[in-house]
């Protein structure tokens, strides 16, 4: 009977992986094709979209899977965009290279960070995370060489001649940040899928059970840590492409943005992450039309994206505290049981 | 099986789709110019509205708004409508990125103007990349010498004199009348104040104490660690190169520690009415401390433009309180007005570029020194008038009315002579 | 030397703001074992509101009066509203612990926004009630104002009322008794409900006048508090979160510490500092100067 379930728990894990592949890769032409036929901002937008999701799906790693939660996801996507930057303007390496040393040299801070946040939890780690994420973009006034507030400024040049000259410097940014993106949650939610995923399930609903059986509850937050870090850095880095590596483009209310995102996709849902990036782009639309209703007030335009977002948060967190889409589907379920119940008698 | 041989069929219908999305995909042609109708040409800014640099800031983009709906009660522009568009940036850089990015993608603006902030318009002429797009950027509201570049920045105007002009020519008076008083400098820690930092070397002025400090921080408490430094020090003259919020930090911090130095203010952040607007100062604490400007003073209503502008201020800006800033917002305003005018009646972007280039020298404007614009010469205004602050606030040149100190944003020599401004046009409208 | 008083005296004023702040984290914590991440949210309405009847009236003991209870008011009713719902419908799940992390977040940011929206995000001047002059000694002007002095007291005023309150009278031990252990404060016939939402009052009174003592100096902002709440978390966490009297004296020695930095390596490494300090604290002895061993972990 065990061997039985053992093999077909193992087919199940072959196909999901295929499957995922061509998830990712279908989600990838159709984004191919979206960018041609729409207009630059749209694909400016679709850039930010594509970065917020990264950011997010680096919270979902860390928070809805290992239960630690980090206010601070805007202070290491800060050390991945310096560390591209710094990169880009010294070494002047290939596009990729910056990237990835974006990757890494965050991984590195997440698991400095990690390992003292490791024996902190619930609010303690809110706490040091939020310190974290309004003092660091502060260092960058220390440093000359950090840019200041003027920030530093990376090229990573314009689209390759044999794509035409009709293809703007956005769509190439674009380009980037969606194939980046996608590569990352497709490597993230494997991860998550995998033993190290189950694992800080485990550790995170029950540390002291997950301990007797031999899980290392400690290293593995670290490890989250690390590579939360790092895929943050990431966006970090695309971010620092679209916009400019600078203290004030690192903000609390950008680690906050990246919460409500995450909460809203369901802290413990990949696939929401898109949807959330989604969102947060939204916002600021909606916010411009309701300021022009009221007369293009500024006091309006500014303040609304901040009243949406504290909303969301508070309602979800209040009735749907494992995110709306989640919520549904408990609900269905509990539909369909119900049901079923019904059938029997 | 079946599952298999539906997902292939699903891949290979994704291929012939995407595909044939590329192949049909095609942008379609302009037709006019961007932002140009028969009836409007569209405009847009960048400026801040609120944060670190709202006070006094605040009201430079309504005040250009106010002149331009002047011009459009007055039949407009070759008979088009000026839409004027505000954004604010809160004088942070990565938010002008994102603000420019909408005018030019969403709102598509023919040109922007008057853009305010030296990080700010270097982040958006190296992120947006405004001169590979071709958008013309009019008449900046800084003056940071780099932006004189052509070659940088192929469609950008600077307008006011450069900080390092202001440097020199300050540097040189204060050499001439405070030889041998201590002298102490507070400036903001980047290219702005940098710039200023080169005019000084050029003038070989050297200060005993030196303050950097980091933008956005200048407040009660760090004006407090400025103010010790410098009284600590006993430094008699201050120059402070800095928004006006800096300079209202300084001047307050100082008056409640009873230090009293001879205070130099840089001519961006020396308007009287915001620094006092600012702190508990009473205007009269301001008496005696010197500043330069390329413009009349705000209060000088024997002058033809400024009663122009106030006018102008009563009846289209809901006569806000009349200052410095305001005079800014409208003398830019009307120089964009000029620039659009000889753009001619079918304006294109490069047309305007080369209007500008040609004729942009022999535009009526408000300020004394001349305009130095020409097919080789991207340099606005050349020079500054000095001025001493009286009892109400008012800035008095220390000299003839329109004299005034030209030089260049090099090594070159400090020139007195005096000003040959135009008259203001018929009614203030461009001819 | 001079320099030295100077600066330790200007630390000590900021350093009590700091010490309200932390006390009224603590507070929270005590009673509900919650940060609330809202209180500097909560803090920056009763300072609007302050600067509202300051502009009005031009006394500023009204203003003080009227924003501690206002301030008392709103946080009775985040409790008794927002948190205990939450406690209601997110105790189990993934969520759970993080909910009110996420809750108090959002409650700040739909107050900094209706802040915004009500009176723009335009600095406002916030008159000091007595002069921002220095003192002046002799022939030297000390740094020390009228105003820093009256600073210094009101907090002082305000942690003795508290402190009287908590040791001397039976309210006090019912507050203690149900945050300590609550079911036997229960049984003991303690409304171990009610003191939750009194414990909320009281922070919301102190975080209030935290406020409205911070703002005379500089101007006022929908963002202008968010500085003082992590250094008042910082401060409660040095002192220990369970601790009120370490709240206290963590916000003195933070301030303290503070203002020497600042003077001496400038503004820039303030937040650094305070982020190391937090950060070795938490490692080394996370219960704080003055906690309980073993009370860090949710």
């Amino acid at each position: 009977m065990l061997k039985r379930k053992h093999e077909e728990s193992s087919k199940r894990e072959h196909n999901p992986y295929r499957r995922r592949i061509l998830f990712f890769l279908l989600l990838g032409w159709a984004l191919l094709l979206l960018g041609d036929r729409v207009s630059e901002l749209r694909v400016y937008q679709g850039a930010l979209i594509a970065i917020y999701a990264l950011a997010i799906g680096s919270l979902i790693l860390l928070t809805g899977y290992s239960g630690q939660l980090s206010l601070g996801q805007g202070a290491f996507m800060a050390i991945g965009a310096y560390a591209a930057a710094l990169t880009q303007i010294y070494l002047q390496p290939p596009i990729i290279i910056t990237f990835i040393s974006a990757v890494v040299v965050a991984a590195l801070f997440g698991a400095i960070i990690g390992g003292g946040a490791a024996r902190l939890s619930g609010p303690y780690l809110a706490g040091t995370t939020l310190a974290l994420a309004l003092g660091l973009p502060t260092l960058a006034n220390l440093f000359s060489f950090l840019g200041g507030e003027t920030g530093l400024y990376f090229d990573v040049g314009i689209a390759p001649e044999r794509f035409g000259s009709e293809f703007t410097l956005y769509k190439w940014f674009f380009w980037i940040a969606a194939l980046a993106t996608l590569i990352m949650l497709f490597f993230i939610q494997n991860i998550l899928k995998s033993r190290y995923g189950r694992a800080w399930k485990a550790g995170r609903s029950n540390p002291a059970a997950a301990q007797l059986v031999g899980l290392h509850v400690g290293r593995r937050k670290v490890l989250a840590f690390t590579i939360s870090a790092g895929v943050a850095g990431l966006a970090g880095a695309l971010l620092g492409m679209v916009s400019l590596v600078a203290p004030s483009t690192f903000t609390l209310s950008l680690s906050f943005a990246i919460i409500t995102g995450a909460v809203l996709a369901g802290l413990t849902s990949l696939t929401g992450s898109i949807l959330g990036g989604l969102v947060l782009v939204i916002i600021p639309e909606i916010a411009e039309m309701v300021s022009g209703n009221f007369g293009e007030s500024e006091a309006v335009r500014a303040n609304i994206p901040g009243l949406i977002t504290g909303l969301l948060l508070i309602l979800t967190v209040l009735f749907t505290p494992n995110g709306p889409a989640e919520q549904w589907r408990h609900h269905q379920e509990k539909k369909k049981q119900k049901a079923l119940e019904k059938q029997k008698n | 099986m079946i599952g298999s041989f539906r997902k292939k069929g699903l891949v290979a219908a994704s291929a012939i789709v995407a595909i044939a999305g590329l192949a049909l995909s095609a942008v379609p042609a302009q037709a006019a110019e961007v932002g140009v109708t028969a009836t409007s040409i569209k405009i847009g800014t960048t400026v801040p509205l609120t944060g670190i640099a709202g006070p006094g800031y605040a009201k430079v983009a309504p005040a250009m708004k106010a002149y331009f709906d002047y011009v459009n009660a007055n039949g407009g522009i070759n008979g088009r409508k000026i839409e004027f568009i505000i954004k604010d940036d809160r004088y942070l850089p990565p938010v002008s990125v994102e603000k420019t990015n909408e005018l030019i993608l969403k709102d598509k603006v023919f040109a922007t103007v008057g853009q305010l902030g030296t990080a700010n318009n270097l982040a958006i002429n190296s992120r947006v990349r405004l001169g590979s797009r071709g958008v013309p950027s009019l008449f900046v509201n800084t003056g940071f010498s780099g932006f004189a570049d052509k070659k940088k920045f192929p469609t950008l105007f600077p307008l006011f004199s450069s900080y390092r002009m202001e440097a020199k020519i300050m540097g040189g008076y204060i050499k001439e009348n405070f030889a041998g008083k201590k002298i102490g400098l507070i400036y903001q820690n980047d290219d702005f104040g940098a710039d200023a930092l080169k005019g000084f070397e050029s003038a070989g002025v050297k200060f005993d104490v030196s303050i950097p400090y980091v933008s956005g921080t200048q407040g009660a408490a760090t004006a407090t660690t400025w103010i010790q430094k410098l009284a600590a020090a006993k430094v008699e003259v201050v120059y402070i190169f800095g928004v006006t919020t800096a300079t209202a930090a300084a001047v307050g911090v100082a008056f409640a520690a009873g230090y009293k130095p001879q205070w130099i203010f840089g001519s961006v952040g020396a308007d009287a009415t915001t620094i006092v607007g600012q702190t508990t100062v009473p205007v009269a604490l301001l008496n005696g401390a010197l500043s330069m400007s390329f413009m009349p003073d705000a209060a000088d209503t024997t002058d033809e433009y400024v009663k122009f502008f106030r006018e102008v201020n009563t009846t289209y800006n809901n006569n806000a309180t009349f200052d410095n800033n305001i005079m800014a917002g409208m003398n830019g305003a009307m120089m964009v007005a000029q620039a659009l005018k000889a753009a001619g009646p079918n304006p294109t972007r490069k047309g305007l570029i080369a209007a500008i280039e040609s004729k942009g020298s022999t535009f009526a404007s408000a300020g004394y020194p001349p305009i130095g614009f020409s097919a080789t010469s991207r340099v606005g205004y050349t020079g500054f008038w000095i001025g001493k602050y009286n009892q109400t606030g008012s800035l008095i040149p220390v000299e003839a009315k329109g004299t005034i100190y030209t030089t260049d944003s090099a090594n070159g020599p400090v020139v007195k002579t005096t000003s040959k401004r135009p008259a203001l046009p018929t009614k203030g409208l461009p001819n | 030397m001079q320099q030295v008083i100077n600066v330790f005296l200007i630390g000590i004023s900021i350093g009590s703001i700091y010490a309200l702040m932390s006390l009224a984290l603590v507070l929270v914590w005590r009673s509900t074992r919650v940060v609330n991440f809202a209180q500097a949210g909560q803090a920056i309405v009763t300072t609007y509101v302050a600067w509202e009847v300051v502009n009005r009236s031009g006394s500023f003991l009204m203003a003080f009066i009227v924003v501690v209870a206002i301030g008392g008011l709103i946080g009775g009713l985040v409790e008794s509203g927002m948190m205990r719902t939450l406690f209601k419908h997110a105790s189990d799940g993934p969520v759970a612990s993080v909910a009110p992390v996420i809750a108090t977040l959002g409650l700040l940011g739909v107050i900094r926004a209706l802040v915004g929206l009500i009176w723009t995000n335009e600095g406002k001047r916030f008159e000091s009630p007595v002069s921002t002059a220095g003192f002046v000694i002799g022939d030297t002007t000390l740094p020390f104002s009228r105003l820093n002095l009256l600073i210094i007291c009101t907090a002082a005023f305000v942690m003795i009322v508290f402190s009287i309150v908590f040791q001397r009278t039976n309210l006090g031990l019912a507050l203690r008794a149900a945050a300590y252990n609550p079911e036997i404060a229960r049984l003991s016939g303690v409304k171990v409900a009610m003191t939750r939402t009194i414990g909320w009052v009281f922070a919301g009174a102190a975080g209030a006048v935290a406020g409205i003592l911070l703002s005379p100096n500089d101007s006022l902002t929908p963002y202008s508090l968010d500085v003082l709440f992590v250094f008042g978390f910082v401060a409660a966490v040095v002192g220990g979160l369970e601790s009120l009297v370490g709240a206290v004296v963590g916000g003195l020695v933070l301030g303290v510490g503070l203002s020497f930095i600042t003077f001496y390596l400038g503004t820039s490494l303030v937040f650094p500092t305070a982020f190391i300090v937090l950060v070795v604290v938490l490692l080394v002895r996370p219960s704080g100067l003055f906690g309980v061993k073993g009370a860090r972990s949710a």
